[in-house]
């Protein structure tokens, strides 16, 4: 119970003291608008003729240019909270110092990673909200109603990613260029994932790796219910591979983090500025 | 019979420096990398209701010590328990029963206001929310902070964050807070404030636990003092019975210019006191010497000087402290 | 020695001070062979899911970007990106240090010109973008098989040549400019979103809205990029973008006098109010 209270501190410290930091909320929306919507949008329908996509059709199976870039970045959002709001923020606040007296209260350690997950989802929610509304207003993206029954693989994603951080803590609170190895791995598994073209163009010797993240699935089931794209896989075997992928990352994770724990606490790195 | 507030034995800490690369390990290649006795076997029984301070030069192994018992840091060997329990096996019920304050005022969140902070801090110490408002106006009133509880960080003196560290260590109410360097960087006003505080803790009937190199502040603070240095323990005792053991009422600072060889002179001031320290830079050499009475020794020292053809310029007559102790037992100054 | 040649050593000095401060950061130089690699192939795999190999899909890329050439077109974008990003990262961040650890004052009080920590640091800058652009190349050749013939990539430098002067114009504004903000990192990003959206380095300018594009034109890195592409993938010869190249460097040597008139007037001003380590 007293850890259930403090994850929720957590998140509401979060969110709280991000808010005051008002160009850094801006960004979340901004950024991902003028780094990836838009040029992709713009770039996309430079291939149309006639305002049809027949390229994208080819590819696909579908010529939902708008929902095919939103789906995307919806799931690329939620690996972005994984890599800095979870895992990098994690290394800064033990940078800042402000990570030693939290891990001097009685609250397990892990129950950090609960809080800022759920105060990076109340960022993502209301990102996400805004860059929606945009794309509906500007860019014509509409959405079936069939997307609600992909809802649970965003669900499965997000406990998937919650995996990820704790794995992702574990490496960025031991290694020197924290920020080199987030910002990189961030854009590598992204990609690899699916977020901005269709696993099966990437070259073939990296398509295991893809196939081997569960994002990869989240993508796809959402995709091919909310736009009626040709999936990879029949939709059932994506569930099944995407509950099998979280359950083994999910302790994975936890398992290296309790590692790398351990490590901090016999080398006294916990406050190596 | 009253279990010990800290009890440690044999308590060592032992850090490697330098780096072995992931080839090295993979060729098994022989760790050639330094070790480091922080803490090299200490002893320490720290009694129940006590301020107990541990006094020594930065780098003697204070810190590390106090992060050994405040569960951060796993020790290479040795036996520790806090209020009976041991860190290693039950690392959160330590936790919750420990006020501790580390490093200080950086360990705050700058964009939230004080009672943020501590509202923060009190879900992750588990205080029930029923207690929590109380609590934190209990807090901020033991330092003095209920007046500024609204502003942001960022705005207080180096003082005030400090003093709010003190408040966010309290918030479990903990029969033991361990205190780090509590007044390092502040101004002598803010320094005496805390000190303040500090007494009342004990005044509460709370253990206190403090590291500091401030002589002074061991002195004035401290029932017990354990004088650190290379991670060990070279004295421990009361400050007055410490400061009895040089045997000495006053010591003498002595500023004396000579050309030649300075040993007659030492020599010769040695028959009349005992000379703790000696430093020769250019033409002058520092002496602290310390003796029964320096109304006795310092016509002796004038002597002294003028028979081996020296010069006394400077005398300054001080009474014995921690410092000198720390002198006595060590051969060094505290601040060297 | 002459003060001209004194400052023009003093500005070798301080654009060498970057280049070994810069050695001294070995993510930066894993950075230069990661991000202009994977982030340009990226985007060149979308083009592949937008086309679908359609013959329509292409011709009407081409029609908008003047080439079939996606990976083509993509990689000589994000040569532009990445040489804007390192140029505003560059310059910006070098006069911010100087000015917050207070070694600006420290070269202001020295007999060198005061445009020298100004101009100094985008110097430094070019050496790993010319190792960036190799990078690039060959990248583009090893990954999708795009050679440009050695003519073009010669006239191709020269482009780039030609417009050193005007990226170098825009980093100079930039690091003066944000003397006067402070945090540099926010306006380097909406900066650089600002020159991705207007000067076509994703896709091309005529996607742009037509108020857009009027803007896009003001812009220096939108002649070079669209220059560029021109002579590596269509087959066009010097000559035929003289014309842009005479615009970039006039629009070059305006932004360097106001880039000069900002930084003066804010070392004016902070000399009379006393805060030069503030402004």
């Amino acid at each position: 119970m007293g850890d259930i209270r403090a994850a929720l501190a957590v998140a509401r410290k979060d969110i709280r003291s991000f808010s005051r930091y008002r160009i850094a909320v801006a960004g979340t929306v901004f950024t991902p608008l003028y780094q990836f919507v838009i040029p992709a949008f713009l770039f996309g329908a430079a291939f149309a003729v006639n305002g049809r996509q027949p390229g994208l059709s080819a590819t696909l199976g579908t010529e939902d240019l708008p929902g095919f870039i939103f789906l995307g970045g919806l799931v690329g959002g939620l690996i972005a909270i994984a890599f800095w709001g979870i895992a990098f923020s994690l290394r800064s606040e033990m940078d800042m110092g402000t990570l030693e007296p939290s891990w001097l209260t009685p609250t397990r350690h892990e129950t950090f990673i609960i809080g800022r997950a759920l105060g990076g989802m109340f960022w993502f929610v209301l990102s996400q909200t805004v860059l929606f509304a945009f794309g509906i207003w500007f860019l014509g993206l509409r959405l079936r109603p069939e997307m609600l029954i992909a809802l649970p693989a965003v669900g499965l994603a997000i406990l998937a990613m919650v995996g990820i951080a704790y794995l992702l803590a574990a490496v960025v609170l031991i290694i020197r260029e924290a920020n080199f190895f987030v910002d990189t791995m961030q854009f590598v598994v992204g990609t690899m994932s699916g977020t901005a073209f269709p696993v099966t163009l990437l070259p073939g010797v990296l398509q295991p790796i893809a196939f081997a993240l569960p994002t990869t699935y989240a993508i796809d089931i959402l995709r091919s219910q909310a736009l009626g794209s040709r999936p990879l896989f029949d939709t059932g075997l994506e569930y099944l591979v995407l509950v099998i992928l979280t359950g083994l990352t999910y302790p994975l994770g936890r398992w290296a983090f309790a590692r790398a724990e351990l490590t901090m606490r016999r080398r006294g790195m916990l406050a190596q500025y | 019979m009253t279990v010990a507030a800290v009890e440690t034995k044999d308590l060592v800490k032992v850090f490697e420096r330098g780096r072995r690369t992931i080839w090295q390990r993979i060729r098994r290649e022989p760790d050639k990398r330094d070790r480091f006795r922080a803490v090299d076997g200490i002893d320490l029984v720290v009694e129940p209701g006590e301020i107990f301070g541990l006094l020594g030069p930065n780098g003697a192994g204070k810190t590390t010590t106090m992060k050994m018992l405040a569960t951060l840091l796993i020790p290479t060997s040795g036996t520790i328990r806090v209020l009976g329990i041991d860190p290693l096996t039950r690392p959160r019920e330590v936790r919750a029963r420990l006020g501790a304050m580390l490093s200080g005022e950086r360990s705050l969140y700058w964009k939230l206001t004080g009672r943020e902070n501590l509202e923060y801090f009190a879900a992750l110490y588990h205080v029930p929310p029923g207690e929590t408002k109380a609590r934190i106006a209990n807090v901020l009133a033991a330092v003095k902070l209920a007046d500024r509880a609204d502003d942001y960080v960022e705005r207080y003196s180096t003082g005030m964050r400090q003093r709010l560290a003190l408040a966010r260590a309290l918030l479990p109410n903990p029969p033991l807070v361990v205190l780090d360097e509590p007044t390092v960087g502040l101004d002598p006003q803010a320094s005496r404030d805390l000190r303040d505080r500090v007494r009342e803790l004990k005044a509460q009937g709370r253990t206190v636990l403090l590291t500091t190199h401030y002589m002074e502040e061991a002195d004035q603070l401290c029932d017990r003092v354990a004088i650190i240095d290379h991670g060990r323990i070279v004295a421990l005792d009361t400050p007055a019975a410490l400061k009895r053991t040089i045997r000495a009422e006053e010591v003498v600072h002595l500023e004396i210019a000579l050309d030649g060889d300075e040993r007659p002179v030492i020599d010769r001031l040695a028959r009349s006191a005992t000379v703790a320290r000696s430093e020769r830079s250019n033409g002058t050499l520092a002496v602290t010497a310390h003796c029964a009475s320096a109304r006795d020794f310092v016509p002796a020292a004038f002597d002294a000087a003028r028979s081996t053809g020296a010069t006394i310029r400077h005398v300054e007559v001080v009474p014995v402290t921690l410092e000198d102790v720390f002198l006595a037992v060590t051969g060094r100054a505290l601040r060297e | 020695m002459s003060l001209l040649a004194a400052d023009i050593r003093a500005f070798f000095a301080a654009a060498r001070k970057e280049l070994r401060q810069q050695r001294r950061y070995p993510t930066l130089f894993l950075g230069l062979l990661f991000w202009p690699v994977l982030l340009p192939a990226s985007w060149v795999l979308m083009g592949h899911a937008y086309s679908g190999n359609d013959p329509q899909a292409l011709a009407a890329f081409a029609e908008r970007a003047g080439s079939t050439n996606v990976a083509g077109f993509v990689f000589v974008g994000y040569a532009m990106y990445m040489w804007l990003s390192s140029l505003l990262w560059g310059s910006g961040t070098a006069l911010r240090q100087e000015q917050v650890r207070g070694s600006l004052e420290a070269v202001f009080v020295t007999p060198a010109s005061r445009l020298v920590p100004l101009f100094g640091p985008g110097v430094a800058t070019l050496i790993p973008m010319a190792a960036t652009f190799v990078v690039m190349g060959v990248a583009l050749w090893v990954l999708f098989g795009v050679v440009p013939p050695l003519g073009a990539v010669l006239q191709a430098a020269v482009v780039v040549i030609l417009g050193v002067p005007a990226l170098y114009a825009i980093g100079t504004l930039f690091a003066a400019t944000v003397l006067r903000f402070g945090e540099v990192a926010p306006i380097v990003q909406l900066i650089r979103g600002m020159f991705v959206l207007a000067c076509g380095i994703t896709f091309p300018v005529a996607m742009l809205p037509g108020w857009a594009q009027v803007w896009a034109w003001l812009m220096p890195p939108t002649y070079i990029v669209e220059d560029l592409r021109r002579v590596l993938l269509q087959g066009a010869g010097l000559a035929e973008v003289a014309p842009h190249v005479a615009i970039v460097l006039t629009i070059a040597m305006l932004t360097a006098l106001l880039a000069i008139a900002v930084f003066r007037f804010l070392e004016t001003s902070a000399r009379r109010s006393g805060m030069l380590s503030r402004f």
